[in-house]
């Protein structure tokens, strides 16, 4: 049973294979550079009218009965053809052109048919027949160009070569995409001569330019060699600066050692200058030290005490002098008060007594006369003589009066002296040239200025005696009243 | 392929066309664009190169006949 099995499998699996390898046989596909030319068989026509006999098929896969139908294959690839023609030109000028014509097998089924009739077994051979055929028609084309037209107008060669080999490759079935030029051989120099002219103008215009690219390049050299000199110039003048700035710094750097040197040397003389300086001045201290400040000291010693004993035996002297000065001063002075006051008490104590006495008398007299006249004239001039006994009465006042001034004056009399002799208390020293007599003169004028006074005082009171008594005339006469000569008892 | 499908189409000119020329221009066509001999629709015209063209008229295998497809 599995036998069976195994085998059906088998045959099944074998059928498969086969069927496939049939498919496989049967089925042709077209790439897309080529196309299927099928024939053999009767069925429908593709793309063309009836009765052409085969089919053409593009870009897809078909079915083909193997032995039956033949499937031939027409590349639509691009082709080319080297041309090398001897050619002559519009001109007449024989040219050896080269070129390549660039084809290929037209796209559409008549293009297909056309080149499947013509060329099916010939694709190799293609690009020979195509040669051929353009050989012919390169002459015409250059024929009806000239040399001019087909080195510049490209146009003019397209159109020409369409003019002369479209209809003809249609008949082929061909498309030509390009005719390309390569090159023209030129055996009698024309082209070259053609290019002469322009050559030359070309080699004018390129001389002159050089020539003014020179002169150009030659004006900025120069220039720049100018002013690479000013550069240099500058660069050199301020190098020297520099330079002399370097050798006097330099040279002042060389001398500062020398410099430095001398000022250290000066500064060492400074130095020990001053350290002779100072020695000598310490010396100077010491001996003034040692020898001067005791001899002076020495010396002061025994000038302050010589000038001490000196001033105290000044002192001494004076102070006996002073001593001796001042007794002999008190002595008089004490003397001289007591003889004064001795003689002043006496003066008015007699004064007193002849005031009195002549008061009495007067009284008298008076008491006398109005007792007379009162006798005489008796009660009738008893008002007068009372009127007189008072003017009496105060007559003997006004004596008294004086009488007690002048008691006054003799009690007041050492005051008075003191003041005299005060003008001589502010006298510190003074010195008396004439000895006792010349002080006893001093007293005499000091206590005279007293005795004025005293003499003023009487005076005054003279001249009230003469109010309280008729004494017309010496009014008068205006002559100083006789009182005033007592002045002079004074001295 | 038909030859009606041709009839129609735009193209461009890459040739000059006109009387006494053989002009050419490429159409879109069969997915790619082809170039076909181009001759004037009406006899006299002379269409300059890069003028759009439309197809009048297909002659199998490469001709067409073309006009201008705008008036300029």
């Amino acid at each position: 049973m599995p036998m069976v099995v195994g085998v059906v499998a088998g045959v099944a699996v074998a059928a498969i294979a086969v069927l496939i390898g049939l498919f496989k046989l049967m089925w042709r596909v077209a790439e897309p550079n080529e196309a299927l030319i099928i024939s053999g068989s009767n069925h429908k026509t593709e793309g063309l009218e009836a009765g052409m006999g085969f089919r053409i098929v593009t870009g897809r896969g078909t079915l083909v009965l193997p032995g039956v139908q033949a499937v031939r294959k027409l590349s639509l690839d691009l082709n080319e053809t080297e041309l090398h023609v001897d050619c002559v030109t519009h001109q007449g000028i024989p040219l050896k052109v080269r070129g390549v014509v660039i084809f290929k097998v037209g796209d559409d089924f008549v293009s297909i048919a056309n080149a499947g009739r013509r060329f099916l077994d010939q694709q190799k051979l293609m690009s020979e027949r195509v040669h051929n055929v353009f050989a012919g028609h390169l002459r015409s084309i250059v024929g009806g160009l000239t040399v001019e037209d087909m080195i510049r107008d490209r146009e003019k060669l397209t159109g020409q070569t369409r003019a002369a080999c479209g209809t003809e490759m249609e008949k082929l079935g061909l498309i030509v995409d390009s005719l390309q030029i390569h090159e023209i051989e030129d055996p009698t120099g024309y082209i070259q001569n053609l290019a002469m002219p322009h050559a030359a103008a070309v080699q004018r215009d390129a001389r002159i330019a050089q020539a003014e690219a020179n002169r150009l390049a030659t004006e900025a050299e120069q220039k720049s060699y100018a002013r690479m000199a000013e550069a240099t110039r500058d660069s050199e003048i301020l190098q020297a600066g520099y330079q002399a700035e370097r050798d006097k710094a330099g040279a002042k750097a060389r001398q500062a050692g020398p410099l430095a040197d001398a000022a250290a040397r000066q500064e060492v003389v400074v130095q020990e200058t001053r350290i002779a300086e100072l020695e000598a001045h310490r010396r100077e201290q010491q001996l003034q030290a040692d020898v001067r400040k005791p001899a002076d000291a020495k010396a002061y010693e025994k000038r302050t005490l010589a000038e001490a004993e000196r001033d105290a035996q000044i002192s001494g002297a004076e102070a006996k002098a002073k001593e001796t000065e001042l007794a002999a001063a008190a002595e008089a002075t004490r003397v001289k008060t007591a003889a004064m006051a001795e003689a002043e008490a006496t003066k008015a104590r007699g004064t007193a007594m002849a005031a009195s006495t002549r008061a009495t008398g007067e009284a008298e007299a008076a008491s006398a006369q109005a007792k007379g006249l009162a006798e005489a004239e008796a009660a009738r001039a008893k008002g007068l003589a009372e009127a007189e006994a008072i003017k009496a009465r105060a007559a003997a006042l006004a004596e008294n009066q004086e009488a007690v001034v002048a008691q006054q004056l003799a009690e007041n009399w050492p005051e008075i002296v003191r003041a005299g002799a005060s003008a001589f208390g502010n006298a510190d020293n003074m010195v008396i040239l004439n000895g006792a007599d010349g002080m006893a003169d001093m007293f005499a004028k000091a206590l005279t200025m007293g005795g004025t006074g005293l003499g003023l005082a009487r005076q005054l009171l003279a001249s009230m005696n003469q109010n309280g008594q008729p004494v017309n005339g010496s009014s008068l006469n205006g002559v100083a009243s006789p009182p005033s000569q007592k002045v002079p008892v004074q001295e | 392929m038909d030859d009606a499908s041709m009839v129609g189409l735009m193209g461009r000119v890459t040739g000059t066309i006109g009387p006494g020329l053989v002009g050419e221009v490429i159409v879109r066509v069969r997915g790619g664009a082809e170039h076909f001999l181009a001759y004037p629709a009406s006899g006299t015209d002379r269409i300059e190169r890069g003028t759009v063209v439309m197809v009048v008229e297909y002659l199998p295998p490469r001709t067409v006949y073309v006009q201008a497809a705008y008036d300029s």
